[in-house]
């Protein structure tokens, strides 16, 4: 203390240097301690202590107390405590905790355990006191003479004494069974696990001690020097403590395979997950919830995952098929734990899905549609000619199979769409690998595209009956799903279009439903996509008010009171519709030559006067008129029936027939007939002109069906055949004033197996034609071009309709090649070059 | 706990009622107060060899640091010339040479 040396103190300083000798205050500082270790500090005046070591300081002997300090606690450890520690370490507990003899009961052990913890704890509790008290009375040391000489403070050397002195100590010659030495850190370490293990075992343990123990080891450290990251506990416990929760878990992983319950894996797991959690917070130190959680991760999650989730009838096959909501969640958060791809699971739903898919594409080949809608065509199997009904009971199941086949692969949709919901936690890398898996196997369905179609057609039909617009909506946005998978879309585009037709022609659904429906397909695929329905919606649009003027237009004329036909006309464009619908289809093929059908004279009256008007307005059209796309309302009179008095036959009956417009050609020739008299199946087709398959279509509507059973046929059989003769029905009675005749070409149905290879063919043929025009637009930009580029160009380009065969674009490339749009480049034949 | 007062006891016999939390500031004093010491009992501090003159100094200062612990810009405490050494010893010996926080 620099304050009074070489000046003349303006006062006495106030400390009485002379009087503080080294040695009677040592002696006071050490009674005291023996005072503070025996709890009797109470007497002690802090001040006199304090001053002791002051004065030793002040005098420069800091480095003598120092010393003797450290000396006095050592020989406290040796003389006082060690021997109470030796005392707890006994035999049985050498035993148990280290050579983990066999034979004492858990109860035994846990008592011996937990005894000779409370005994260490207390010790290290009364020597961490003790310290604070002297590292307190000796702060005037560590506030010069260790900050000085850059010593560790007092106190850690103190506290230190402990690890050196007791955790340290090698408890030689009480080993039984055991070679090496052990400490008794050793000792606690191998204690504390046992009790740990304990615990997972499902014994209640004291957890409080085993906290003290821990704070104790956090609150050590390796050297007196304190550094951060060497503290006992995470370089001596820790390290043990993952070993040991390493093999636990590796054992009971094991156990838990053996017993093969993957549920009861899971919610095992799953709660050692909250456990660990839970002792690192209570029991141990939350420094080590990080790292144990690691351990449960790859001892009991990553070790054995495929074996659990391959196991039969409880893995996760399983899991998935019934729908296991609880057992999938669990199984999500354990995956995601160890694998942020979820590798396993995803590969698992992947394959569940395409299985699951081509089930259903089974099943429906294999289920039997007949049941159902065999009351469109009852089996009367006794004609000769059993083909016909065959073939349209056999058309008819397929639309079923379609629309079941649709159904189920919606079902299968929702099934995984609710569980990626509920259990996946609207995971994005899952949702991928299931939406390819779902469009993988679509795609591997040839019929998807014809299907999907069918699907909506059935469902926009049935849309006007009485469902409420939320549930059109949902069906709606399901079909939309669907479309998204589908990889050839033109063909879905071919199929669409057809069913489209038919219901707008035939006025089968809504038209705000048809637009709201294209306008989705609109926003999935693009313009050019629906770019052919919107043409068909103009047209009705366009024809509606054609019809309308034309109406007018014959009012304006004058002829009132003549009697009229009324018309009511679709003009379409025939780009936009579908061929079969314009009657350019297969059956004009068969026949070689497209033949007008023979109208009667009032209708081809009707037609000029309507052709004549719509060339006012549009010079150099061409109308033709498509009798087979097209209905007529008929009223009919149905004479009293001769020699009746009663009963409705007694009377006139008049109906409103509605047919198509065959069958109003049909019936018009019968207006003519004397009364009795039969016209034959062939004299009817040469009056006519009706193409042979639709004329037999129409006469079955009109004489088959007894609802609308206007002509008579002779034989009554349920078949049309060439040689079948029909006369008028006179008798016919039907409670309904407006009858509509059963339409059966209008059903949309599934293709024949023939007829779908002519849609195929025809869908190849505008592929080629479609990869054409790509080629060419690729190599007028790119004018030079290697196979391979142009190869991928095309596939990328056409990628949103449909997946090009490689071996299509191959033949383009070469059918360009000879037709000279496109030269091979010189020396290169890989590549190619265009010619403008 | 104790009362929130505290008396200090010079040698002399002066005895000084300080708020504990202000004289808490001293390292020293906060040792004396949290240990199972006979003045942590009493709550009364004996300083034998400071005399009431000192005593009295050292304990202003506990109430002006107290007083103006959270504010700035606050004018010197007054300290005798005569008193500039002892103090400086006695400021020593309470542990209150050091920034506290």
């Amino acid at each position: 203390m620099m304050a009074s040396r070489g000046r003349r103190p303006i006062r006495k300083p106030i400390m009485n240097k002379e009087a503080g000798e080294f040695e009677p205050c040592w002696e006071m500082l050490r009674n005291s301690m023996t005072d503070i270790h025996n709890k009797n500090a109470s007497t002690l005046s802090f001040e006199q202590l304090y001053r002791a070591s002051y004065k030793i300081v002040v005098k420069k002997k800091g480095g003598q107390l120092y010393e003797n300090v450290k000396t006095f606690e050592e020989e406290w450890f040796q003389n006082h405590i060690l021997p109470q520690i030796s005392e707890l370490i006994t035999n049985n507990l050498v035993s148990v905790a280290l050579v983990q003899q066999p034979g004492s009961s858990a109860h035994e052990r846990r008592q011996t355990a937990e005894k000779f913890l409370r005994g260490v704890k207390s010790s290290w509790e009364d020597h961490n006191m003790s310290m604070n008290m002297i590292a307190d009375i000796l702060m005037y040391l560590d506030r010069t003479y260790t900050l000085e000489t850059k010593r560790p403070s007092i106190f850690a050397t103190t506290i230190g004494l402990f690890r050196d002195n007791i955790l340290r100590n090698t408890v030689g010659g009480m080993a039984q069974g055991l070679t090496d030495t052990f400490t008794i850190f050793d000792l606690v370490c191998a204690v504390m696990l046992d009790l740990i293990n304990m615990e997972r075992d499902g014994d209640t343990v004291d957890r409080n001690l085993l906290r003290k123990i821990t704070s104790m080891l956090e609150d050590l450290y390796e050297t007196d020097e304190e550094f951060d990251n060497q503290r006992l506990y995470i370089t001596s416990f820790e390290p043990r403590f993952l070993v040991a929760s390493e093999a636990f878990y590796r054992n009971e992983c094991e156990k838990l395979v053996r017993e093969a319950d993957t549920s009861s894996w899971l919610r095992h797991t799953q709660r050692r997950l909250a456990e660990e959690q839970d002792r690192c917070e209570t029991t141990l130190s939350p420094l080590s919830a990080e790292k144990i959680a690691d351990v449960i991760d790859a001892e009991l999650i990553k070790a054995k995952l495929d074996e659990f989730l391959k196991m039969d009838g409880v893995g996760l096959k399983s899991m998935i098929d019934n729908d296991r909501v609880e057992d999938l969640s669990i199984l999500y958060q354990l995956i995601t734990r160890i694998d942020k791809t979820k590798a396993a699971l995803k590969t698992t739903l992947q394959r569940r899905v395409m299985e699951l898919g081509l089930a259903i594409e089974k099943n429906v080949k294999e289920t039997d549609f007949s049941v159902p809608v065999s009351g469109a065509a009852d089996g009367d199997d006794d004609g000769q000619d059993k083909s016909k009904p065959q073939s349209l009971t056999a058309a008819a199941q397929q639309t079923a199979a379609a629309i079941k086949w649709v159904d189920d692969v919606l079902q299968l949709k929702d099934k995984f769409d609710r569980l990626w919901e509920v259990c996946f936690q609207r995971d994005l890398v899952l949702q991928s690998a299931v939406t390819r898996s779902f469009s993988e196997f679509i795609n591997i369905f040839p019929r998807s595209s014809e299907y999907v179609s069918l699907f909506i057609d059935d469902n926009l039909k049935q849309g006007s009956k009485g469902r409420s617009e939320a549930e059109i909506e949902t069906v709606l946005d399901k079909a939309i799903v669907l479309l998204r998978y589908l990889g050839d879309r033109d063909m879905f585009e071919r199929y669409y279009q057809k069913h489209l037709a038919r219901r707008l022609l035939h006025n089968k659904s809504e038209i705000d439903t048809e637009k709201e429906m294209v306008r989705r397909m609109r926003t999935e695929m693009g313009n050019s996509f629906t770019a052919k329905f919107e043409g068909m919606f103009k047209d009705m649009e366009l024809s509606k008010d054609l019809a309308e003027n034309y109406r007018e237009h014959i009012r304006e004329l004058g002829d009132v009171g003549v009697k009229k036909t009324d018309l009511g006309i679709n003009v379409l464009t025939s780009n936009n519709w579908p061929p079969e619908v314009m009657g350019r289809g297969g059956a004009v093929q068969e026949s070689g030559a497209r033949a007008d059908c023979i109208y009667p004279p009032a209708i081809k009256r009707l037609q000029e006067s309507f052709f004549k008007f719509y060339l006012k307005n549009r010079s150099g059209r061409i109308l033709t008129w498509v009798g087979s796309a097209g209905s007529a309302d008929i009223k009919c009179v149905f004479p009293k029936v001769q020699g009746k008095d009663s009963g409705p036959l007694s009377k006139e009956r008049r109906y409103e027939l509605n047919v198509p417009t065959y069958g109003m050609i049909v019936l018009m020739l019968f207006n003519d007939l004397p009364e009795g008299e039969t016209l034959g199946f062939e004299e009817i087709q040469a009056k006519t002109n009706i193409p042979a398959t639709d004329l037999t279509r129409t006469l079955a509507s009109l004489s088959i069906a007894p609802k609308a059973r206007v002509l008579l046929k002779d034989p009554q059989t349920k078949n049309i055949k060439a040689t079948d003769r029909f006369c008028f029905n006179a008798g016919f009675l039907s409670k309904a004033i407006r009858i509509k005749a059963p339409t059966i070409t209008n059903t949309s149905r599934v293709e024949g197996d023939e007829e779908r290879k002519e849609t195929e063919r025809k869908n190849n043929q505008t592929r080629a034609h479609v990869v054409d025009a790509a080629i060419v637009r690729i190599m007028k930009q790119r004018k030079e071009l290697s196979h391979t580029a142009l190869t991928s160009e095309v596939i990328s380009q056409l990628s949103a309709r449909f997946k090009p065969d490689i071996s299509l674009i191959k033949k383009r490339i070469e059918d360009l090649l000879t037709r000279e749009y496109l030269e091979r480049s010189d020396g290169d034949s890989a590549s190619y070059r265009y010619l403008a | 706990m104790a009362s929130k007062y505290i008396t200090l006891i010079s040698g002399d016999g002066y005895e000084f009622v300080v708020l504990r939390e202000a004289a808490m500031i001293s390292p020293t004093i906060t040792g004396m107060l949290r240990n199972q010491f006979a003045e942590a009992k009493t709550g009364r501090c004996l300083f034998p060899e400071i005399n009431g003159v000192i005593l009295g100094k050292v304990v202003e200062y506990f109430n002006y640091y107290h007083k103006n612990r959270d504010k700035e810009d606050v004018l010197d405490m007054e300290i005798p010339v005569d008193l500039c050494l002892v103090l400086i010893e006695v400021a020593d010996f309470f542990g209150l040479d050091e920034q506290q926080s």
